[in-house]
């Protein structure tokens, strides 16, 4: 066995040495481009190629000429997918980052940086989602001088803005190390508990928010939906979303970037299988609190029908069902069942976020009225979650984020 | 969304028979999930190792919270009851004439193996978490903390001259005796009993981290590891690897 | 004519004073609220379908001229980014057709106004809800909140605005009554303080015995409104485009509990978390005492 010193990479020669060390992993500008072949570049590359210019398209024509929006529908896809489920997705930042610092589980430290990574990406892709959206967004840069205190819409605004800033905090200790500035990184490193204390408490209001931007909606939610408690249940299907969320992204990475992690005693496994002990008793007190909800608003009667039928789908097929098969997973030992109730649960929590927004909003008007997303709303979505994915897996190759840095010993 | 003020009542009974009835099928729940077996995760050591040993134990995942199945390093390394350990593999036994016998623990004498012993001279005084001894060979020699303050008032010469015949590190193995001066603080500062087997549990699992994949597998069988383990897993470089772990 | 929503403040306020109008028994703020609050009696009795009032608000508001076909009346109509007002038509008990303006019902809480994260959505101290679009992000959040389904997105421009009736607030600044209240010809439209209008309301309908129904629209409806409706008895609101799952109670108020809790959680979430954080470390110090204490402080992650 090799008593292999750590090789820390020798100082690189100016600029131009520090691109090609850090940037192009230590490949020349033509064996980069060249290892970049590969077919899933290929699709992604496909996918920019027409979600780009659409997304121009959308500022230079407008949202009458790219969406499917109406005086009906005043809200779709990209509210409905790119910013509440983008965000509610991106909660596994505050949860798994609370777990470390605050609760002391040192065990998932391994997997906190690629958590607070994927939340932070999350939220970009959000507000871009979210600048696609509005009809004015240059008028974003005004909005928290404007005091708009009676809406839930304002209180969402602050809380994402503070908390983007908190994500973009955590997310400058891994680039500080990757840069070598090491000051910075001890210094951003002290100031990891305060954040965490933030960033747990404007998700709570935030993921909350985003629940209560819908109750002053009651005659067009669809009462096995609508609640006065609905920003109670956003809170904890947000801490039901991370968890889901960390277990798929975490099985992914572990997959993809496996060459990173050789030589790492780190026990994914057993980590996974913590996360679904903890995933299991979250979601069966959700499928509860559901529950209560329906019972709470005396909707009871609804259940006959076919929202009816499509509550029960997301509340049995989405909630439970992962629940038990968490329980079970984790319980027993069996991984790749704990990996799937992870997927359940995220379709599950897009699944509620997308009926809440769009497919049980405005459920009383005729079905020639309702909201149906345009293909290009479909393609933009899916070329910001693309561009989301392909930064990530960036970051990740270049670094600490699934392995230590050599230099910052002890940091991961 | 109005409706008719009597149905509260029968909305509420239905609302706590939903949270009496979720509240009892809570706790088997939670039982049930919290009855984990933990995964007997084949430890994925890596083939290339990390000189800078200290990464192993940094990166040290933990004891899962309600683990019931005893970790595959248990048995490797002993220590009896009566003897207290000190972080640096060292231990003290109180005697009954009231002084305290000072030796190496079994996982830095297999770590080190057959090695040399310089010992302290008759007089000296130690103190806790000084360098007292040192263990080695010709080449290297890597200092050992002792495990309580006192003067030295005994030394085993037979150790000293034959250290390859003491099997026993806390037996026939002492090193040497000492006249403790503080005794109590000392002690609180050492483990002994289940904490201190723990202890040694952890010291193994570092060790087996740094190990290749086949002797990996060796540890699901519960094979015991040989002496001289510091040699056979660092070669030369087996002096760092103890001074991590005895904290010199 | 645009004026800027400060500019326009003043303008209401002077122009009240001058005018001697009801913003002269306005509340401390300056607001006129409640009974002293603009209003309109909406008689729909009286209404011939004549559809003045919609010619007239297209050439106050500059918007183009409504169709001159009343045949588009057979269907239901709503109102639109170019159209602040319509007359629906529907078919009474007796068989005679039944007509009713439509337009944005200035509510006294308005949820529009309350849910606009910049305001530009708000509601005037003199009492119209109008849109100043110097702040509009164009989220849409007016259209989710308002209850009457009214304000309407100019989808097809790249410099949208949120279109819906103004209650000729700048008219209303200068004295003058609202354009469709002034072209009126049967009467159908009654233009004054909300209190008195109320009063009046119920007046007809106590004292024409069977000729109203005796429902207010707009009375309690989203807690009160600057229009107020009277129709014939067993007359379908729904078919002339009105909604009738209005809740009574003011949309903000809906959302004024989740909304108190941010406060809360402010204060709370830091004492909570870190004392949690206090007792995690607590404890794993705990179960360190006597020799691990070195181990885990190479590697503590409590920063």
């Amino acid at each position: 066995m090799a008593s292999a010193r750590m090789q820390v990479a020798a100082a690189p020669q100016g600029f131009g040495g520090f691109v090609k060390e850090k940037v192009l992993l230590g490949m020349s500008v033509k064996d980069y481009v060249r290892s970049c072949c590969t077919p899933v570049n290929a699709v992604a590359a496909v996918i920019l190629a027409v979600g780009l210019p659409l997304l121009a398209y959308r500022f230079y024509a407008g949202l009458g000429a790219t969406t499917n929006l109406s005086q009906t529908a005043p809200w779709g896809l990209w509210i409905g997918f790119d910013m509440m489920t983008g965000i509610v997705l991106a909660a596994g930042g505050f949860t798994i980052g609370a777990s470390v610092q605050i609760f002391g589980l040192k065990e998932y430290h391994a997997i906190e940086r690629p958590a607070i990574l994927t939340a932070f990406l999350g939220y970009v892709m959000a507000v871009i989602g979210l600048i696609a959206d509005l009809g004015r967004p240059w008028n974003m840069a005004f909005f928290p001088f404007n005091y708009g205190t009676a809406s839930a819409l304002f209180e969402v605004a602050w809380c994402v803005l503070c908390y983007t800033s908190v994500l973009f905090l955590e997310f400058t200790l891994p680039f500080f190390e990757w840069a070598g500035w090491a000051r910075a990184a001890a210094f951003m490193k002290k100031l990891l508990i305060a954040l965490t204390v933030l960033s747990v408490m404007f998700s709570t209001m935030h993921q909350s928010a985003l629940g209560s931007l819908f109750l002053l909606a009651p005659t067009k939610l669809h009462p096995l939906w609508y609640t006065p408690f609905i920003f109670i249940f956003f809170f904890i299907s947000a801490i039901v979303a991370g968890i889901s969320m960390v277990v798929v992204e975490s099985s992914i990475s572990h997959r993809v970037f496996h060459r990173q992690l050789e030589g790492q005693p780190v026990d994914a496994d057993k980590l996974i299988l913590g996360l679904g002990k903890a995933g299991a008793v979250v979601m069966f007190a959700y499928f509860f609190l559901k529950l209560q909800g329906v019972v709470d608003g005396h909707a009871w009667g609804y259940l006959a029908t076919g929202y009816g039928a499509l509550f029960l789908v997301e509340v049995l097929g989405f909630i439970l069902l992962p629940s038990l098969l968490f329980a079970y997973g984790a319980r027993n030992g069996k991984v790749k069942l704990v990996q799937f109730a992870g997927l359940l649960g995220v379709l599950g929590i897009v699944l509620n976020r997308l009926n809440v927004s769009v497919v049980a909003f405005n459920w009383q008007l005729p079905s020639a009225q309702r909201y149906v997303p345009h293909w290009m709303e479909i393609w933009v979505s899916v070329t910001l979650v693309t561009i989301g994915v392909l930064a990530f897996r960036w970051i990740v190759n270049r670094m600490p984020i699934l392995r230590e840095d050599p230099r910052f010993p002890g940091a991961h | 969304m109005a409706h008719d003020f009597l149905s509260i009542y029968g909305a509420k009974a239905a609302e706590y028979l939903l949270a009496i009835g979720y509240l009892l099928l809570f706790i088997p729940f939670w039982r049930y999930v919290q009855g984990a077996r933990p995964k007997e995760a084949v430890v994925r050591a890596g083939a290339a190792a990390h000189a800078a040993a200290g990464a192993a134990r940094t990166a040290f995942p933990g004891r899962a919270a309600g683990a019931t199945a005893p970790s595959p390093t248990a048995g490797w390394f002993q220590v009896p009851a009566g003897v207290y350990l000190h972080p640096g593999h060292t231990w003290a036994r109180l005697e009954a004439d009231g002084l305290v016998s000072v030796g190496i623990d079994d996982f830095a004498h297999k770590l080190v193996g057959a090695a040399a012993l310089e010992l302290p001279e008759l007089g000296t005084r130690v103190a806790q978490g000084e360098p007292a001894l040192e263990v080695g060979d010709d080449e290297r020699k890597v200092p050992m903390l002792s495990p309580l303050d006192g003067s030295v008032v005994a030394v085993n010469a037979a150790a000293r001259e034959h250290p390859e015949a003491i099997d026993e590190p806390y037996g026939r193995g002492w090193l040497f005796k000492v006249k403790p001066s503080r005794l109590a603080a000392n002690l609180r500062q050492l483990l002994e009993g289940a904490p201190a087997r723990r202890f040694l549990e952890d010291a193994g699992e570092a060790i087996a981290f740094r190990m290749s994949p086949q002797l990996a597998t060796v540890l699901q069988d519960g094979g015991t590891p040989i002496h001289g383990i510091a040699r056979a897993l660092a070669g030369d470089d087996w002096d760092q690897l103890a001074r991590q772990h005895f904290l010199a | 004519m645009r004026i800027g929503r400060r500019g326009f403040v003043k303008l209401a306020v002077v122009g009240a004073g001058a005018a001697g109008v009801s913003a002269a028994t306005a509340s401390p703020q300056g607001t006129v609220e409640g009974d002293d609050a603009p209003g309109v009696l909406v008689d729909t009795t009286l209404c011939l379908g004549c559809r003045a009032c919609e010619a007239a608000c297209a050439e106050t508001n500059g918007l183009p001229p409504p169709p001159a076909d009343d045949a588009v009346m057979a269907s239901r109509r709503d109102t639109t980014e170019s159209a602040f007002t319509v007359v629906n038509r529907t078919v009474g008990e007796d068989g005679k057709p039944v007509f009713a303006k439509k337009q944005c019902m200035h509510c006294q809480a308005p949820g529009c106004a309350s849910a606009c994260p910049v305001r530009a959505m708000d509601k005037l101290p003199s009492g119209p809800v109008v849109w100043d679009g110097t702040n509009c992000l164009g989220c849409r959040y007016c259209m989710i909140a308002c209850p009457f389904d009214i304000p309407k997105y100019e989808y097809g421009s790249w410099n949208p605005r949120v279109r819906k009736c103004t209650f000729c607030a700048d008219r209303q600044a200068k004295g003058l009554k609202p354009a469709c209240t002034e072209v009126c010809p049967s009467g159908a439209l009654t233009f004054g303080r909300r209190g008195e209008l109320l009063e009046e309301a119920k007046r007809r309908i106590y004292t024409s015995a069977g000729k109203y129904s005796s429902h207010v629209y707009g009375e309690h409806e989203a807690g009160g409104t600057s229009f107020l409706y009277i129709t014939a008895p067993d007359v379908d609101l729904g078919a002339l485009a009105f909604r009738t799952d209005v809740p009574k109670k003011p949309i903000p108020e809906l959302v004024q509990g989740a909304l108190g809790a941010p406060p809360f959680v402010m204060t709370l979430w830091p004492p909570l978390l870190m004392g949690l954080y206090a007792f995690s470390k607590r404890r794993e110090g705990g179960s360190q005492e006597g020799g691990h204490g070195e181990k885990s402080g190479k590697e503590d992650p409590h920063g």
